[in-house]
């Protein structure tokens, strides 16, 4: 700790202490916690102790006492628990004079908690005590503090005590009195022991917040724990745990799913493990479709798992979208789901109760086979026609095409038709079926229902949004025919049916689904740009025009996406139609995106078009080719003016690529690269400074790197030092110092610091660049800068000042929340 | 039992990192998704893990209602949709759809970019974020799914500041947001009606304050930006480019009008026209003055204030400028500052709440020499002010809003506990309504008793109005019927109907009971004197003697018999139906007594 912090503790502490003085919020009563604990890194004891600062000690216990006070609870002290997860505030409602464990006496009456809970709770998991023996064995009275929290009315001091009461058995198993370890079947420690039959009884309880009490703490403790002693603990209460299937309802279904599947996951457990697989079994049958779905899931997520358990999960998983298909299919259907699985009543009550019961078991069911899709250890062999063949018909069931043959299938009509909340999931898992290999026909089949649903005047801006991403997908990953065009034969056909669609969708009233037609084109027209099936069918639409128009649309998100999407095709020579018809949009797009750049009021499109440039200047687009320097300067002029810094971060970026292509490329600093020779320059470097004092990129640079913008001011630094080491290998100028012209460039710094141009853009002379390049001091800037903008306000010396400054401050009239 | 739970996972006890969870009959609802301004870890957002324990958060939560643009109550919604991974839908008004996204925006440049943070939500995902908004309109009724719907009601505060009802069949919750009860110059005061909801969460700022008139405040700005300019320095008021912006500009220019001031006021290049943009598009959002006045002109286009130029900076003489941002932290108004912070004359008037790690954070904390980027260090000379414009409900509005919707329970967030500790005793003495304050964490569970609608058929209704006995509003009174549960609707219809209807064929049930006698005659003569007996007590009542010997009273039968090893003893053996289970019971009290005597 520096001594600043030292000098202003004592004076805190007496602050906070002072009843009449206005307590610091609660955010900064956490921060002082957080500070605490940084100060005294791996120590284990609460950092106060070790400030060796007796009277501060003393007065932050009293700090505490007073907080518990003011908070109306007895007993409550907020402590900071890292590594349990994410910090929580805990209220520890100990006892007044509760027995410590080690037999420690509480230190004050109205403050018994920190001292104990202090090393528990700061302790990472996981991570040894100095001592644990000292901690053994556990008095009643604190363990029973810990019970009690349990069930405190606050989530967070309950989930907070589960875990103490996790680290408490962990640390208890760990060593006895001897510091040896608990050999599993010998005598349980006292302390475990305790625990143990809390968590039995606890079991047996008939109030279920109680069994999810007994299964979370479980749970975490088969989670955290690897040793052989858990094992042991299984050993002792699994049947407990089964007898909780004999009950109607199950309570706690939920922490039950969970308890299963850690357990089965823990690497204690042997898979042979008969009696976890038989209540793994019979949870599969007894518990509803709610949970069903989610033990099913992760019984197939299992490594080692027998494999007829595996079946009868993956059963479970089809069973919902088996029922779908068997309602609505005529004709005998594609093998695969329904070889087999008769129809479970359970699931078609569930099906059938209510709307809301029908869309959440088809979304959760939709959703586990989405996550279960791309997993190596998903059930072989995969069914994909039978759930392209599903997920197609539940999109059909959505917009009202369905055809239903059976009751059981009338009622799904109705139940599903609009649900856009099935829709999004059948959507979402039919993109994902897109990476399974499959015959011709079930493209034809999905593309057809996407279409469908791009088309339909119904659709949702959401499900449009959905529609649009499955089809990208889709259509990347269709098979391609050897020997026919170059897209398959199956995808200019698509196409010329999609674009009209597109085209539908580029004028829809709401701005969502403009966007994300846009971004559909844009990304269609990356990956599929050089393919004359798909220019061909762009150029023959109206498309490309429809995206010009949206440079001018009212949302600047639309705008962004237009500039980005244009910016794309213009890059691949598809803005417009070749036809002479066309000639005048097929000018040069770059007046119109300079355009915005200059005017645009929203930030989004000016970045867009920032990015455009840089791509095309990359990318050596014809508009940035033509004439490269003029090119250069007039977008570094116009970026170098906006107020968005995030636009003129990006004109550095574009300089930086400018530099690449005039000086040869920034030298990569991998260690393991193969070191290339390096790349003569295009040109004598005199002539290369020239241009870039043309093109106004040091005037750029310079004022940029006094930018009161952290992030722009970095990335000159960059650009200026990757500069002065470029121009450091030509011996030629390395020397060349001073010279009339060094006073000229060191006069115009303040100038630039005071964030005005120098001189007119092009008047600087090379030398006088080289000459203020090397009077600056560029690594120091950068370390500097490397700091965030807010390192003081971080500090913890501006905390305890912002503490002791609140005091007298906080009245009533002040607080503003905007 | 059926109940109501909700459970803050901010603004429970605590201002910021508005989320509060509301369970309705099944349904359940995350009301707002803000950040903590006070913390730069994951602190600052929501502990959603509450929420992830039950499973996938888009099957937990049926949907996502945001209050307002402002950051504490919607800041920490792109990361709950984009990286937490929730999915379904989020409702917002239309004005607070426009805003949030540039809020959003504005945040994520100073933390990710200024501060250099890393694992926080990009430009993309604001966008993707805002594409799953629902925007609604005010006293819409959405249905959110069949059974859940929401309404929006007019809140005050800020632009599209709304206020929302949540009803599941008959039990409702009203979250209030943020809200302010009195109009102020650009926007009205908050409204609802009467809906009488299970209970009104509201927020609770100012919970021990009866607000000073605003025009002392606003006065104290007009003379504090008089002064200046008069003796010749120039006024920087950063600003968000919605919101008090457009108060101060309508109050600017009507003083500046009034004094006739020649001075210039400028505002933001760019920003004005967004602003009117905004303010013509949500014209209805507006107070009723600027809405009739907006016929002929529109408030927003002012005579004294234009539109700035970034060379206006460096003239000389006094000005008055608006800039965005409102907290000093990049763009216009931080450059502005930079040029004028070294002169005494000058000052600057923080409207609004400052971010931690901005200018404008460091200026109102007393900070006077700035390290500015790049070590350079910046000398603040300028005046600093601060004025709170905040437009918040204080105790009296509070009051007012729950006496107008009138609520079953009030539940008190989005303040301090000490402050909230006082408005409950004063809700709970004042309007006897049962008032909480959770903390962050703590859950409160209100039961229920839901009122389900019962159809009544019409010969049941007929039936009773035949006896002459019109129904009243005012009145309630009892009616038999069966009550017939189908296709999920109830409906209290005749039991002859309900028979009918159902296919059941009708069962007697008959109540028996033994009462013995002391009786030396025959069973017939036994039988005669109770039907005597009964006859002269039961005036009003169709008491017949049957050839068989039996006795009936309306439904009841009674009959004698003589047990064979008593002979002075009969047993009277009585039966009744359901119809008559009054007069059974009677009449089994009334011959326990015994028969009167005889006249021998």
């Amino acid at each position: 700790m520096d001594p600043e912090c030292a000098q202003l503790l004592p004076a805190l502490c007496a602050v906070l202490v002072d009843p009449r003085q206005p307590v610091a919020d609660d955010t900064c009563l956490e921060k002082l916690l957080d500070w605490f604990k940084t100060v005294t890194e791996g120590d284990i004891f609460f950092p106060v102790g070790s400030l060796n600062l007796t009277p501060c000690k003393k007065k932050v216990w009293e700090l505490l006492g007073e907080e518990r006070s003011s908070r109306g609870t007895p007993g409550a002290v907020p402590l900071v628990t890292p590594g349990l997860g994410r910090p929580h505030r805990v209220q520890c409602r100990a006892a007044a004079g509760a027995p410590l464990p080690g037999g420690a006496a509480v230190p004050c009456a109205e403050s018994p908690g920190p001292e104990f809970w202090g090393p528990l709770l700061l302790t990472p998991p996981g991570r040894n005590l100095r001592s644990p023996g000292k901690l053994l064995p556990v008095s009643s009275g604190a363990v029973d503090t810990i019970f009690s929290l349990q069930g405190d009315s606050s989530l967070f001091v309950a989930s907070a005590a589960s875990q103490l009461l996790v680290h408490v058995l962990a640390l208890s198993m760990q060593g006895g009195a001897e510091g040896q370890p608990c050999l599993p079947g010998g005598d349980w420690p006292a302390c475990a022991q305790r625990i143990m039959d809390h968590v039995e009884e606890s079991l047996c309880s008939a109030a279920t917040p109680k069994v999810t009490q007994a299964l979370n703490v479980l749970t975490t403790t088969f989670g955290r724990c690897q040793s052989p002693w858990t094992e042991a603990l299984w050993v002792r209460l699994s049947p407990r745990v089964a007898c909780l299937l004999e009950r109607d309802p199950i309570p706690a279904a939920h922490s039950f799913v969970d308890l299963l599947l850690c357990v089965a996951r823990s690497p204690v457990f042997s898979s042979s493990d008969g009696s976890l697989w038989e209540t793994v079994v019979r949870a599969l049958s007894c518990l509803g479709p709610t949970h069903m779905g989610p033990l099913a899931l992760g019984i197939l997520k299992l490594e080692h798992c027998p494999q007829a358990l595996r079946t009868q999960a993956f059963q479970v998983l089809l069973q919902p979208l088996a029922c779908v298909l068997k309602a609505t299919v005529q004709a005998p259907g594609p093998p695969g789901l329904l070889d087999g699985t008769a129809d479970d009543a359970t699931t078609v009550d569930t099906l059938l109760a209510s709307k809301s019961s029908c869309a959440g078991l088809l979304c959760r069911t939709l959703a586990h086979l989405e996550e279960l899709q791309p997993l190596p250890q998903r059930p072989s062999p995969w069914p994909q026609a039978s759930l392209l063949g599903a997920t197609v018909t539940v999109l059909r069931l959505c917009d009202g095409s369905a055809a239903p043959a059976s009751s059981v299938g009338g009622h799904l009509c109705g139940t599903l038709a609009g649900c856009v909340r099935v829709q999004r999931a059948a959507l979402d898992f039919l993109g994902t079926l897109s990476q399974g290999t499959g015959p011709q026909e079930l493209v034809t089949q999905a593309l057809a229902v996407l279409l469908e649903c791009l088309e339909s005047p119904g659709s949702s801006p959401t499900v449009l949004k959905k529609a649009f991403q499955a089809t990208l997908r889709w259509l990347l990953s269709s098979p391609k025919t050897p020997g026919c065009s170059d897209l398959g034969p199956l995808i200019p056909q698509f196409l010329r049916e999609l674009f009209p669609v597109l085209q539908k969708r580029l004028c829809h009233p709401c701005w969502e689904v403009r966007d994300s037609a846009l971004e559909f084109l844009t990304q269609l027209s990356r990956h599929w740009g050089g393919q004359a099936d798909f220019r061909c069918a762009l150029l023959a639409s109206e498309v490309p025009e429809l995206a010009l128009q949206l440079l001018q649309d009212p949302e600047s998100y639309v705008r962004a996406s237009a500039v980005t999407a244009m910016g794309q095709l213009s890059s691949q020579g598809l803005h417009a139609p070749t036809s002479p018809e066309h000639a005048e949009a097929r000018q040069s797009l770059f007046p119109e995106l300079l355009h915005i750049l200059s005017v645009d009021s929203e930030g989004f499109p000016r970045r867009a078009v920032m990015q455009v440039f840089t791509e095309w200047l990359r990318d050596g687009h014809a508009d940035a080719a033509r004439d490269m320097e003029q090119f250069v300067a007039t977008v570094l002029q116009v970026a170098s003016r906006d107020l968005d810094w995030e636009v003129r971060a990006q004109g550095l970026e574009l300089a930086l690529v400018f530099l690449g292509q005039t000086l040869g490329p920034p030298r990569t600093h991998c260690p393991y690269a193969v070191a290339l020779p390096e790349v003569a320059p295009a040109q004598p470097l005199t002539e290369a400074l020239r241009a870039l004092c043309h093109v106004g990129l040091f005037d750029f640079a310079f004022c940029a790197l006094f930018d009161c913008d952290r992030p722009v001011a970095q990335k000159s630094c960059d650009l200026l030092l990757f500069l002065r080491d470029k121009i450091a290998s030509y011996s030629s100028l390395r020397e060349a110092r001073g010279g009339p012209n060094t006073a000229s460039a060191e006069a115009t710094l303040p100038r630039w610091r005071a964030g005005e141009q120098a001189q007119p853009p092009g008047d600087q002379e090379p030398e006088a660049v080289l000459a203020m390049l090397r009077s600056l001091d560029l690594e120091g800037l950068r370390s500097t800068l490397a700091e965030s903008s807010d390192h003081v306000e971080k500090s913890p010396q501006s905390l305890l000042q912002d503490m002791l400054a609140t005091g007298g401050f906080l009245q009533g009239d002040e607080a503003d929340c905007y | 039992m059926p109940e109501i739970r909700v459970t803050p996972l901010g603004a429970g006890q605590d201002v910021g990192r508005s989320c509060i969870l509301v369970s309705i009959a099944g349904k359940n609802v995350m009301l707002d998704c803000g950040m903590h301004m006070g913390f730069n870890d994951d602190r600052r957002f929501p502990d959603f893990s509450y929420i992830t324990q039950n499973g996938r958060l888009t099957d937990f939560l049926d949907c996502v209602i945001i209050s307002h643009f402002h950051l504490d109550h919607c800041g920490a919604l792109p990361y709950f949709s984009e990286m937490v991974g929730y999915d379904g839908p989020i409702y917002m008004t239309h004005p607070t759809q426009a805003i949030c996204p540039i809020l959003l925006e504005d945040y994520r440049k100073i933390a990710v970019d200024k501060k250099g943070e890393a694992n926080f939500f990009t430009s993309q995902m604001i966008k993707d974020c805002m594409k799953k908004v629902v925007a609604v309109h005010l006293h819409q009724t959405v249905q959110v799914d069949d059974e859940l719907e929401i309404k929006a009601y007019y809140a005050g505060h800020v632009l599209g500041a709304a206020m929302f009802q949540i009803k599941v069949g008959s039990e409702s919750v009203v979250y209030t947001g943020d809200y302010n009860m009195t109009p102020d110059r650009h926007l009205g005061a908050a409204w609802i009606d009467k809906c009488r909801p299970n209970l009104l969460i509201t927020e609770s700022t100012y919970a021990t304050t009866i607000r000073d008139s605003k025009r002392c405040r606003e006065r104290d700005f007009l003379k504090k930006v008089h002064e200046t300019v008069e003796r010749g320095g120039k006024v920087l008021i950063p600003v968000f480019a919605l919101g008090r912006a457009q108060e101060l500009c309508i109050l600017l220019e009507t003083f500046w009008e009034r004094m006739n001031l020649k001075v210039p006021i400028y505002f933001s290049t760019g920003l004005t026209e967004k602003a009117n943009h905004y303010y013509k598009l949500f014209i209805p959002w507006t107070n009723q003055k600027i809405r009739k006045t907006f016929v002929q002109r529109n408030m927003f286009e002012f005579k004294h204030i234009k539109a700035f130029d970034r060379a206006f900076a460096d003239n000389p003489g006094p000005m008055v400028v608006f800039a965005t941002p409102g907290m000093l932290h990049a763009g216009q108004s931080l450059q502005i500052f930079r040029k004028w912070a070294g002169n005494e004359k000058n000052m600057v008037i923080m409207p609004g709440y400052c971010v931690q790690g901005t200018v404008g954070h460091e200026i109102l904390s007393g900070q006077r020499k700035l390290e500015m980027e790049g070590r350079q260090v910046l000398e603040v000379k300028m005046q600093v002010e601060y004025m709170s414009f905040s437009a918040h409900a204080d105790a009296k509005g509070i009051m007012q809003l729950v006496g107008q919707a009138e609520p079953e329970s009030v539940l008190l967030v989005h303040g301090e506990a000490k402050k909230m500790e006082f408005l409950k005793q004063k809700i709970e003495q004042e309007l006897r309504v049962s008032c909480y304050m959770p903390a962050n964490g703590e859950t409160v569970t209100l039961p229920t008793s839901p009122s389900i609608p019962v159809g009544i058929s019409l010969g049941l209704l007929k039936r009773e109005m035949a006896q002459g006995l019109l129904p009243e509003a005012k009145k309630p009174r009892l009616l038999h019927g069966t009550l017939i549960m189908k296709d999920s609707n109830f409906r209290l219809v005749s039991s002859e109907q309900a028979l009918k209807e159902l296919g059941l064929a009708e069962h007697q049930l008959r109540f028996t009971c033994r009462v013995h006698l002391h009786d030396t005659r025959k069973e017939q003569e036994t039988a005669l004197r109770v039907y005597s007996h009964l006859k002269s007590v039961l005036k009003d009542h169709c008491v017949q003697h049957l050839p068989d010997g039996s006795v009936t009273v309306e439904s009841v039968l009674l009959q004698a018999a003589a047990p064979s090893e008593d002979p002075g003893t009969k047993v009277l053996l009585v039966s009744w139906t359901y119809q008559d289970e009054e007069l059974g019971s009677f009449l089994t009290s009334l011959l326990k007594k015994g028969l009167p005597q005889a006249p021998s």
